[in-house]
C-alpha cells in the first residue's frame, strides 16, 4: 500500500474562499485557541498540585485558578472551533482519513472533555461554596489526567493528520475487511512525544503569564504575601515549562524533524525568522517573569503575556509551516480551484466585528461594575 | 471509498450520529428556548418587584449554565467530530458548502457564551437594565444560531435549487428552511418550558411554582402549535421519495403517528395542566411531562434522520458515501477498483488480481478460493452497506437475508433500489455483485425451523 494512494480526489466544490484566507484563519484561530487551551491544559494540573500544599497563600491562587476555569474551558471550546473549521475546509483529504484511523479515541475525546469539564465544575463549587471539597479535590484530579490525556490524543490526531506514511501500517493492523477498527494511536511517529511535551512546556509558560497578570491585575484584595508568593510561583512555573519547553523542542526540531524539512527551513527567511520567533520569544516571557519574581508589576505582567502571545502566534505559524512541509510530498493543499463565496464572506466579517463590538460592550459594563465595587466606600 | 470506513460492530458508525444528535438536541433546544424563558421572566420580575422570582430564577439560570454551556456546546461540537468519522464525504461537501455559515455561527456562539457568563455571574451586579440587556443578547445570539444549523440541517433534506444551480444562499434557503426554523423554534419553546416544570418543581415553592407553572404555559403552546404547523410544512416540502418512505417503512409511519399523538397529548396536558390548573405541576406531573416531550423530540430527530436515504444530503451524497454521478463509472470499472481505500485493500492482499495497468482485473475473481472471494464480498459490504445494516445488529444482514436463496441474494443485491427505493443502487461490476452474494451466502442463516405451510410434518417427527 503506497501512502500517497490512500487520498483521495479533491471535491468538486473547490475552496470557499482563496488558499490564504482559509490559511490565515487556521492560524489566527489557533493562535486564540491556544490561550485558554494553555491555561486549562497546564492550569488545572497545577491546581491539583496547589491542592497538595499548606498554607493560605496556595490556597488563595488555587481558588483563584480553579473559579475561572469554567469561564477559560468554555471560551477555549469556543475558540477551537475556528482552527477546526478550516482545517476541515483545506486538509480534509487527510484530515478525515487520520481521524477514522484513530476513530474510538478521537470519539472518546466528546465523553473525556464532558468528564473533565464537569470535573473543574465540581472543584470550582467545592472552592467557591464549600460544597464537597473533599469531592473536589478527587474531581480535579480526574479532570487535570483527562486533560493531560485529551492533549495527547489531540497531538496524535493532528501528527497524523501529516504522517500520511504511517497510514499504511496502521490500516493493516486495525483492519476489519478493508475497512479499519479505528482502535489505533500515532505511536509509531516519532516527533509524537517531542510535539506533545513540548506544547505542553509552552502552556505552562502561558499559565505561568496568567498568573502575572491575575497577580498584578485582579488580586487587588489579596495581601502583599500573596502577591509575592503568585509572582514567584509565575517564575518557578515558568521555568519548569521553559525547561520542558527547550529540552522537547530541541529533540523535535534537531532529532525527530525531518532534516529535509529543518534544511528547507533555513532556506526562507521568513521562516527562519517566525522559527526563531517561536523558539526565542517563550525564553523572553520566562526572563520577564523571573526578572518580577519578587512582585510582579502591572507593566511586567502586561509584557509577559504580551510576549507569550506573541509566542503562541509565532508557534502557530512555524506549526503551520512545518504541517504543509510535511504534507507536501503528498498533497498540495495550495491547488484547489476556489470557487469564491463572497457575499457570505463579507456578511461573517460584518458580523465577526459586530460580534467583537457586542461582547466589547459586556466587558466593558463588567469592567465597570468591578471598578465600581473595588472602589473605597 | 473516498476515505477509510470505520467499522462499528453491531450498531454501524452512523448510528454513532445519531445517538450524538439526540442527546445534543435535547440540550440545546433548552439553550435556545431556555435563554428566551430566563430574558422574559426576569424583565418580569425586575419590573413587578419579585424578589422570589428572582431569587428561583437565578437558580435556574445556574442549572441552565451547567447544562447549556458544558454538555450542550460539547455535544454540540461532539456531533461534528462525529459526522466527520462517520460520514466523511457528506461533511466534506457540507463544510465546503457552509463554511461561513458556520463561521457566522460560531460569532454568535461567542456572544452566547460571554452573554450567558455575564448573565449569571453578575446577576445582582449589573443594574437591571443591563442585566436584560445581557439576557436578550443571549436569547437573540442563541435563536439565531438556531436558524443557522437549521438551514444546514434542511439543507441535507432537501436541497431544492441548489443541486441544479450551487450557491451558497441557495442552498441555505432550501425549501426546508421555513418548516425547519418554525417547528425548531416551537420546539425550543416547548421544551424549554418542560425543563422549567422540571426545575421547578424541584426548586421552587409551591406559590412560585403556580406561577412559573402558568406562566410557562403560553410560550409552551405556542410551541406546540408551531411544531404542528412546522411539522405540516416539512411534509408539503419533503422530496416526493421522503413522503413515500414515511408512508411505505412499517417503522417510519408508527413513528410518525407517535410523534403526533406525544405532541397532542403534551399539548393537552399543557392546557389542562399549567394553563388551566398551575397546582397540578408536581414533580410526577413534571417527569411525565419531560419523558413524553423527550420522547417527541427523539422521534422527530429519528424519522429526520431516515426519510433522507438513500441520501445523506439529498441527491448530492448517497448513505454509503459515493455521489450519484460516480455510479455508472462505478458499475463500469468495477467499485473495488474505483475507491481509494478498497483499491489499496486490494493491491495490498491481492496483487494477482492486478493487470499491468495497475487496474483490478475482475475477471480473475473466479480464480480465487472460495474463502478470498468471500471476503473480498465482506469489503464491498463494508464499503457499500455497512452504512446502513451491521452484520449482526442494527438492521443486521445475517438476520434480513435469512432463508434467502442465491437468486433472491443477487437480485437484492444487483438492484436494491428496485427492492426498496431507499436502498442506494449497486455501484460494482456483475463479478463484484457476485462477490458480495458469497460473502451474504456465507453469513445467512437458514430459514427459522418450524415453519410449515404444506401441512407435512418437520423432519425428525
Amino acid at each position: 500500500m503506497a501512502p500517497q494512494n490512500l487520498i483521495g480526489p479533491a471535491g468538486p466544490l473547490g475552496y470557499p474562499a482563496p488558499f490564504w484566507f482559509i490559511e490565515l484563519f487556521k492560524v489566527l484561530g489557533f493562535t486564540l485557541h491556544q490561550v485558554p487551551m494553555h491555561l486549562w491544559y497546564a492550569g488545572i494540573p497545577l491546581v491539583a498540585l496547589l491542592g497538595l500544599a499548606r498554607g493560605e497563600r496556595p490556597r488563595r491562587l488555587r481558588a483563584r485558578l480553579i473559579t475561572a476555569m469554567p469561564i477559560v474551558i468554555a471560551v477555549g471550546i469556543n475558540l477551537g472551533i475556528v482552527p477546526l473549521l478550516f482545517t476541515q475546509v483545506a486538509y480534509y483529504r487527510t484530515f478525515y482519513p487520520a481521524g477514522i484511523l484513530m476513530a474510538w479515541p478521537w470519539f472518546a475525546v466528546i465523553i473525556l472533555l464532558t468528564l473533565a469539564y464537569y470535573g473543574v465544575y465540581l472543584a470550582a463549587v467545592g472552592v467557591r461554596s464549600g460544597w464537597r471539597p473533599r469531592l473536589g479535590a478527587v474531581a480535579i484530579w480526574i479532570a487535570a489526567v483527562l486533560l493531560v490525556g485529551i492533549g495527547f490524543l489531540f497531538a496524535n490526531a493532528f501528527s497524523l493528520m501529516t504522517h500520511v506514511a504511517g497510514w499504511p501500517a496502521i490500516a493493516g493492523r486495525t483492519d476489519a475487511a478493508g475497512a479499519v477498527t479505528g482502535l489505533a494511536l500515532n505511536t509509531a511517529d516519532p516527533t509524537l512525544l517531542p510535539r506533545w511535551l513540548m506544547l505542553f512546556g509552552l502552556a505552562l509558560l502561558t499559565a505561568a503569564a496568567y498568573i502575572g497578570l491575575d497577580t498584578a491585575f485582579l488580586a487587588g484584595r489579596e495581601t502583599a504575601g500573596y502577591h509575592a508568593f503568585a509572582s514567584r510561583t509565575a517564575a518557578v512555573v515558568g521555568t519548569v515549562g521553559l525547561a520542558i519547553f527547550a529540552v522537547m523542542g530541541w529533540w523535535y526540531i534537531f532529532g525527530r524533524l525531518d532534516r529535509a524539512i529543518l534544511d528547507a527551513s533555513a532556506r526562507v527567511p521568513t521562516v527562519r525568522i517566525f522559527f526563531a520567533l517561536a523558539a526565542g520569544l517563550p525564553a523572553l516571557t520566562w526572563a520577564l517573569l523571573v526578572l518580577q519574581r519578587r512582585g510582579i508589576a502591572r507593566t511586567g505582567a502586561v509584557a509577559a503575556a504580551l510576549v507569550q502571545f506573541l509566542a503562541l502566534g509565532a508557534n502557530a505559524i512555524a506549526r503551520q509551516w512545518v504541517q504543509n512541509s510535511e504534507l507536501a510530498p503528498y498533497l498540495d493543499v495550495t491547488a484547489e480551484p476556489v470557487m469564491m463565496q463572497w457575499s457570505p464572506l463579507v456578511l461573517f466579517l460584518v458580523l465577526f466585528v459586530l460580534g467583537l463590538g457586542i461582547v466589547g460592550w459586556m466587558i466593558a459594563k463588567v469592567v465597570a461594575v468591578n471598578r465600581r465595587e473595588a472602589a473605597p466606600g | 471509498m473516498h476515505y477509510p470506513w470505520w467499522y462499528v460492530p453491531a450498531l454501524t458508525a452512523p448510528l454513532l450520529i445519531a445517538i450524538v444528535a439526540v442527546l445534543h438536541v435535547l440540550v440545546s433546544h433548552y439553550a435556545v428556548g431556555g435563554g428566551l424563558f430566563l430574558a422574559v421572566e426576569v424583565g418580569y420580575a425586575y419590573r413587578t418587584g419579585n424578589r422570589d422570582l428572582l431569587a428561583y430564577l437565578r437558580r435556574h439560570a445556574w442549572f441552565f449554565v451547567l447544562l447549556t454551556v458544558v454538555y450542550g456546546a460539547i455535544t454540540g461540537v461532539g456531533i461534528w467530530w462525529t459526522i466527520g468519522l462517520a460520514s466523511p464525504l457528506p461533511t466534506e461537501l457540507l463544510i465546503h458548502t457552509f463554511v461561513f455559515g458556520w463561521a457566522m455561527e460560531y460569532v454568535f456562539f461567542v456572544i452566547e457564551i460571554a452573554a450567558a457568563f455575564i448573565f449569571y455571574y453578575y446577576w445582582g451586579r449589573l443594574d437591571p437594565h443591563t442585566h436584560q440587556i445581557v439576557g436578550w443578547l443571549y436569547a437573540a445570539s442563541a435563536w439565531i444560531s438556531l436558524v443557522l444549523i437549521t438551514a444546514i440541517t434542511g439543507f441535507m433534506l432537501n436541497p431544492g435549487s441548489w443541486i441544479a444551480q450551487g450557491g451558497f444562499w441557495r442552498g441555505f434557503f432550501n425549501p426546508q428552511f421555513v418548516p425547519q426554523v418554525l417547528a425548531r423554534t416551537g420546539g425550543a419553546l416547548l421544551l424549554a418550558s418542560l425543563y422549567v416544570y422540571l426545575h421547578a418543581a424541584v426548586k421552587a415553592p409551591p406559590g412560585l411554582r403556580n406561577l412559573l407553572g402558568a406562566r410557562s404555559a403560553r410560550p409552551a403552546l405556542l410551541g406546540a402549535v408551531l411544531i404542528m404547523a412546522g411539522g405540516v410544512l416539512w411534509y408539503i416540502f419533503l422530496p416526493a421519495s421522503a413522503q413515500v418512505a414515511l408512508a411505505a417503512a412499517s417503522t417510519l409511519n408508527i413513528l410518525m403517528l407517535l410523534i403526533f399523538a406525544l405532541t397532542a397529548i403534551v399539548f393537552v396536558m399543557l392546557y389542562l395542566g399549567p394553563y388551566r390548573n398551575p397546582g397540578w405541576v408536581t414533580t410526577g406531573f413534571a417527569i411525565l411531562f419531560f419523558v413524553l416531550g423527550t420522547a417527541a423530540f427523539t422521534t422527530g430527530e429519528y424519522i429526520r434522520e431516515a426519510v433522507r436515504k438513500p441520501y445523506v444530503v439529498y441527491n448530492a451524497v448517497m448513505s454509503n458515501g459515493i455521489y450519484p454521478a460516480e455510479v455508472p463509472r462505478l458499475r463500469a470499472g468495477g467499485y473495488l477498483d474505483g475507491g481509494v481505500w478498497t483499491k489499496a485493500y486490494v493491491a495490498g492482499r491481492y496483487p494477482q488480481l492486478l493487470d499491468p495497468a495497475g487496474r483490478i482485473d475482475r475477471s480473475r475473481f473466479g480464480a480465487l478460493p472460495e474463502e478470498d472471494q468471500i471476503r473480498l464480498g465482506r469489503v464491498l459490504f463494508q464499503y457499500h452497506c455497512n452504512a446502513c445494516h451491521a452484520v449482526a445488529g442494527y438492521s443486521g444482514i445475517r438476520e434480513l437475508a435469512r432463508g434467502w436463496t442465491p437468486q433472491m441474494l443477487r437480485d437484492v443485491v444487483e438492484h436494491p433500489e428496485r427492492v426498496r427505493f431507499f436502498m442506494p443502487p449497486w455501484a460494482g461490476t456483475p463479478e463484484e455483485a457476485g462477490l458480495l452474494v458469497t460473502y451474504l451466502e456465507s453469513i445467512a442463516p437458514p430459514a427459522p425451523p418450524g415453519m410449515r405451510y404444506d401441512g407435512t410434518p418437520e423432519k425428525g417427527r
